[in-house]
């Protein structure tokens, strides 16, 4: 990948995308808020609860990613298992949703006619578009783990580990990364200008479904391997929770490959509006 | 083939549709110093599907020279392919001798492009999309010229560029085009929406803009514009260009579409006629044809009869291919 950003166009983008980000960040730092407001609730009925959870069948606490009750006293097990589907499947949405359109709604929306003819290169495009998509994702992460962290400060009654706070919003940042390198190649595959982000949200779902099948049915076990999910550790309470090596190299390697054929395939795509 | 110059003059030209426009077809003008457009056996395929084939067409130094064909032709294929929005199949494309793909952000410096169908960024004012437009470019007093321009074309810098109407839209495109003073200015079917003054106030300043030193690049599909305002002409056929001209030249083999309502019965057997080209098509008393002659000898002529109604216009380009290049 040579060349550079072009700082107009870079500027330009986040401007753009300023009103989207602000929207998502709101959105899923109250979801967080509000689910936690409810832990101090959840610990003085601890026993009451417990007990009712016990009435519902293994596969469905699963389902839900709770493997162990225990897991669910502690704040950040509790802060783990609860905010998964927000910081993990929304931020992965918006991720997906920014990056397939980064590019391709300057064909979509026939601005690229303007936009391609300018003194610019395909390289520097898509490296301004690149960084943006970056930023945003970063700073959403950011800002939602933040209001988390904040969270987990007011309602905790015992104190929690910040490393395992830190390795399971990096694990987050680096899914959401991840789907947003697989938004980006999807969208330079794309040769009729069209949107997908309806497939590019299906695709977050059916993954996260394919993951959360495959960990309550023995038989299908092996198919969540297909799903990014299953590479990220969410057991946060576990003594021995640490940041996998393997797991790391995956969501680098992916990112790096998606993110390197997108580039290859966009500064030779024939675009159309 | 019998053709009457402006002066009346009978000129006598024979035109046979070459079999492959690389060989017949001398688009490109030997002596030329370096072509502001210089286009090599440049093909592009979609698929199997033909875009263009073996275009060959040299634009010199300060010409304003028109490129026209029917829709699907090829004209917006060989743009595109200029502006590097897409990629050829096969052939060269440079512009001031530069190759339109390794030195595309250079080219696009010093030229302006008018897209035949573009969207514009809803969010943005039109003050907003063309300083957004300008930042691209070193141009001192920037808001200057967007000023200047505005006043040109009677923009209202101040609307949502997505209330614009079409026309407006038009002259929005129109203008971020020629901010940054290009010395190259291409346009693909530049006055769809346009209203006929605002047409005549953009030729004018194309003219203008060509005394300067601008070389322009025209693309229609209407003959009658490119008439107007270009001294060179090629025209592109089924992705082949099959002619290129000047247009004085094509001038001299002016056509027209002749409708003629007779009171009562004229065979068509009577209406002998120099100029006329090909068959005479219609009914009993209702005759229509192409003509190239004199247009006060025809008049002449049918004043022996009496006659309904009379419409003379231009013919479509898919007639004069018709009716002439077959």
């Amino acid at each position: 990948m040579t060349g550079k950003m072009n700082r107009n166009l870079f500027l330009m983008e986040i401007k753009r995308n300023t009103l989207s980000l602000t929207v998502w960040m709101i959105a899923i730092t109250v979801l967080v808020s509000v689910t936690m407001a409810v832990y101090p609730v959840f610990l003085e009925n601890q026993s009451k609860i417990l007990g009712m959870m016990s009435l519902i069948p293994d596969e469905l606490l699963q389902f839900k990613g709770i493997s162990d009750f225990s897991d669910f006293l502690s704040v950040l097990g509790f802060y783990s298992v609860n905010n998964i589907i927000y910081m993990m499947v929304l931020g992965s949405i918006y991720a997906i949703v920014l990056s397939s359109g980064i590019l391709l709604k300057e064909e979509y929306n026939k601005t690229a006619e303007y936009l391609l003819t300018r003194p610019l290169t395909r390289s520097e495009i898509f490296l301004s578009k690149l960084a943006v998509l970056f930023i945003n994702v970063f700073l959403l992460n950011f800002v939602t783990a933040l209001a988390g962290f904040i969270c987990l400060e007011l309602v905790r009654n015992t104190p929690f580990s910040t490393g395992a706070f830190l390795i399971l919003s990096l694990y987050t940042l680096l899914l959401n990364i991840l789907f947003g390198a697989v938004g980006l190649f999807m969208s330079t595959l794309v040769r009729r200008a069209r949107p997908i982000t309806t497939l590019s949200i299906g695709l977050v779902l059916i993954l996260y479904f394919i993951f959360t099948l495959s960990k309550i049915t023995e038989g299908i076990s092996r198919i969540g391997y297909l799903s990014p999910f299953r590479y990220v550790k969410t057991n946060a309470t576990s003594p021995d929770y640490s940041l996998d090596f393997w797991h790391l190299l995956y969501f680098i390697g992916i990112s790096l490959l998606l993110i390197g054929l997108s580039y290859r395939l966009y500064i030779r795509k024939d675009i159309y509006t | 083939m019998i053709l009457k110059s402006a002066n009346g003059e009978l000129i006598t030209t024979e035109y046979v549709l070459p079999p492959d426009n690389r060989a017949a077809v001398s688009s490109k003008r030997s002596s030329m110093e370096t072509p502001v457009i210089d286009i090599t056996d440049l093909s592009k395929y979609y698929g199997k599907t033909r875009g263009i084939e073996h275009v060959n067409l040299e634009i010199g130094e300060g010409e304003i020279f028109g490129f026209i064909g029917p829709n699907g032709a090829g004209k917006s294929t060989t743009i595109r392919i200029l502006m590097n929005l897409i990629f050829q199949t096969g052939g060269t494309a440079r512009i001031m001798g530069m190759d339109v793909i390794k030195e595309t952000k250079k080219i696009k410096k010093i030229s302006g492009y008018i897209p035949s169908d573009a969207g514009l960024y809803s969010s943005m004012d039109a003050l907003e999309f063309f300083r957004y437009c300008i930042r691209f470019y070193q141009v001192k007093n920037g808001d200057q010229r967007i000023n200047e321009l505005a006043q040109m074309f009677d923009v209202d810098l101040t609307r949502k560029v997505s209330d614009l109407s079409m026309g407006n839209r038009k002259k929005v495109s129109i203008i971020q085009s020629l901010l940054h003073n290009p010395k190259l200015l291409i346009l693909d079917e530049p006055t769809t929406g346009l209203d006929p003054l605002m047409q005549s106030n953009f030729f004018e300043l194309l003219r203008s803009e060509n005394r300067k030193g601008m070389t322009i690049f025209f693309s229609s599909h209407i003959l009658g514009e490119v008439q107007k305002l270009c001294k060179r002409v090629a025209i592109i056929k089924e992705g082949r260009i099959i002619q290129v001209e000047d247009i004085e030249t094509l001038r001299k083999k002016q056509l027209k579409k002749v409708f003629i309502e007779f009171n009562g019965r004229v065979k068509k057997e009577d209406l002998i006629i120099p100029g006329i080209e090909g068959e005479i098509g219609g009914s009993d008393n209702i005759q229509s044809f192409i003509y190239s002659g004199d247009i006060n000898m025809l008049v002449g002529f049918l004043s022996r009869y009496t006659i309904i109604n009379l419409m003379i216009e231009e013919p479509s380009l898919e007639e004069i291919f018709m009716h002439y290049y077959k």
